[in-house]
């Protein structure tokens, strides 16, 4: 006896697909379409991610200068970067730029923020202006402050000397040139904190504010208890992304100092190494030590950028 | 009381005015340099000259700016249509099917964290063999790579915004999936895509690592061009105040457009400026 559900079955059974599907017809189907979707990114990062890792990571284990052929030597590479001290001094510049800038960055940034956070005429326009150095190239950057800062002709210290001081040449001069480098990027980089805590300040809710007015809590508590903790993803994205882009620091380097006057940074050390002296052994292992510390540094950042655009959703 | 009011906003006005002399006054007096002759440029206060076109002239015709600019118009538009093609399938699939649970999402994003020397050893020789260096089709290659997971993980963000239930509709409609993608997804996602777009040529209009050392004379772009202008003793301040005035104004307006979305684009998505 049929019950209603095998007629059911019965009646769907004589869908058979006849002929044999194609490979286009296979690849877009359900099941692999997602997979179809993905070829043209799987192709492009085997190529420009994969091969070169792999390609670093073989050269790490040879001695390979110019275009000798590569002769296997263990982990020496890493012995010998370990016990450079200039790779240590690069690495401890590079830390230095970040934590200054990072920390200079989110307090401004977060000052500037909660000034800037009300409704006023042109607010839009001023905005614009103010978002523009973060679209300025780096390098046209460097070029311009290498003209600010200049001692002979430079505004700066044209403004410093109507105040009394005397003429500093900001970028020759040891101690002084890594700030002023420091300097250029919190320059170009204070928009961005200053935008991403305006839009999280303007995007908070409101009725928790008005309960603590109601209260009686006070502002500078209301800032601690409230605001802060409801500010704390948006504090980690911005010292993470910042974090992640400082530590490549190259490109200020190029128009000012170039790495003289005690700035040389991480990246610039391993450029030097690679592409100057182009010993590819041991550029590629640095290249690969910075790797190492960006992805440690890219697996907190991922989890934070997910959450918040899984909160956003 | 409306002493204290006027007092407060002045104050804040006074306040506006810093912020917009600090970020907006070092680019407009790149622009104003860029004016100034040889004998005004010594003297960096002033503010009433005589404006001459003696550094345009200069750098039009004595340095090869115009061809780094249709060096890096070629390279940065090439890469940047390249890109799109490659990201647009790629974030949709991680946006709908969740594709590769994350994992492989997180691998594309972390290429954008490479070490710059990661990529560049070993394709300065790999190019080098195959005649690459120098040319346009090196640095598109390269370009490509650099904003690739960059505009993979935005779109990826812009994908998510579009409800499922607008496929399924289209589904019960009998189309499959690629026509789903062309005619239904493709419009909502255009305005993403734009915004994208722009993000990549900026990006790649300012990308200066890969052009300063897989490019020399032919390809070179026009930021490396940039630093062209200083030799070992003397720095031309007029005609380089015209290169820097010349390289960032395409930028300074994609981004004038662009002001609603360059936080977002910035933190790949996760804050909506």
């Amino acid at each position: 006896m049929l019950t209603q559900g095998d007629e059911a079955k019965v009646e769907r059974a004589p869908i058979v697909v006849g002929k044999r599907k194609t490979v286009l017809e296979t690849l877009t189907s359900e099941r692999y379409i997602k997979w179809f979707f993905l070829i043209p990114l799987l192709v492009v990062l085997g190529v420009f991610a994969f091969y070169p890792l792999f390609y670093c990571l073989y050269m790490s284990f040879h001695e390979a200068i110019l275009i000798r052929a590569p002769e296997f030597i263990g982990l020496e590479n890493y012995r010998k970067v370990l016990h450079d001290s200039l790779f240590w001094m690069s690495l401890g510049r590079t830390a230095h730029v970040v934590v200054v800038c990072v920390i200079l960055e989110v307090a401004l940034g977060l000052g500037i923020a909660i000034f800037l956070n009300r409704e006023f005429r042109g607010q839009n326009t001023i905005r614009g202006l103010c978002l523009l150095p973060l679209v300025v190239s780096p390098l046209a950057m460097s070029l311009m402050w290498k003209y600010f800062l200049d001692p002979q002709m430079g505004i700066i210290n044209l403004m410093l000397s109507w105040i009394g001081f005397p003429k500093i040449a900001f970028l020759s001069m040891e101690g002084v040139a890594l700030y002023a480098i420091m300097f250029m990027e919190i320059w170009k980089w204070l928009p961005f904190s200053i935008f991403v805590f305006l839009a999280a300040l303007r995007g908070m809710p409101k009725d928790a504010f008005e309960a603590a007015n109601v209260d009686g809590a006070s502002s500078w508590f209301t800032f601690r208890k409230l605001t802060l903790p409801m500010l704390k993803p948006f504090i980690m994205i911005i010292a993470l992304l910042r974090l992640m882009w400082l530590i490549r620091i190259f490109d200020p380097l190029v128009g000012t100092t170039q790495a003289g006057a005690g700035t040389e940074t991480l990246d610039w050390y391993i450029y030097r190494i690679a592409f100057i002296r182009f010993d590819i052994g041991e550029g590629a292992t640095l290249a690969l030590i910075a790797l190492y510390m960006t992805i440690i540094i890219g697996v907190l950042l991922y989890r934070q950028l997910i959450k918040a655009l899984g909160a956003a959703r | 009381m409306a002493k204290a009011v006027l007092l407060k906003k002045t104050l804040f006005w006074i306040g506006v005015a810093i912020l917009l002399f600090v970020f907006v006054f070092p680019i407009a007096w790149i622009f104003v340099t860029s004016f100034k002759g040889r004998v005004d440029i010594m003297v960096p206060t002033r503010i009433f000259f005589i404006p001459t076109l003696e550094n345009y002239i200069y750098e039009f015709y004595k340095m090869p700016l115009l061809r780094e600019m249709k060096n890096s118009a070629i390279v940065t538009v090439a890469s940047t249509a390249l890109v799109m093609a490659v990201s647009l399938p790629a974030g949709y699939s991680f946006a709908r099917f969740n594709t590769g649970e994350g994992h492989l999402l997180f691998f594309t994003l972390t290429t954008r964290m490479f070490p710059p020397a990661v990529a560049a050893i070993p394709f300065f020789f790999v190019f080098r063999n195959w005649g690459l260096l120098d040319t346009h089709m090196g640095l598109v290659l390269l370009y490509l790579y650099f904003n690739m997971s960059f505009a993979t993980f935005l779109l990826y963000g812009f994908f998510r915004e579009i409800p499922e239930e607008l496929e399924y509709a289209a589904m019960v409609d009998g189309y499959s999936r690629l026509t789903i993608f062309r005619r239904v997804i493709f419009p909502l996602i255009a305005p993403g895509a734009a915004i994208t777009t722009i993000f990549c040529l900026i990006f790649s209009w300012n990308e200066f690592f890969f052009g300063y050392i897989f490019t020399r004379t032919v390809a070179r772009t026009v930021s490396f061009g940039l630093i062209s202008h200083w030799g070992s003793v003397v720095v031309m301040w007029g005609p380089m105040a015209v290169g820097v005035g010349i390289a960032i104004l395409p930028t300074l307006i994609g981004g004038w457009f662009m002001q609603r979305f360059i936080i977002r684009g910035l933190t790949f998505g996760a804050v909506k400026g």
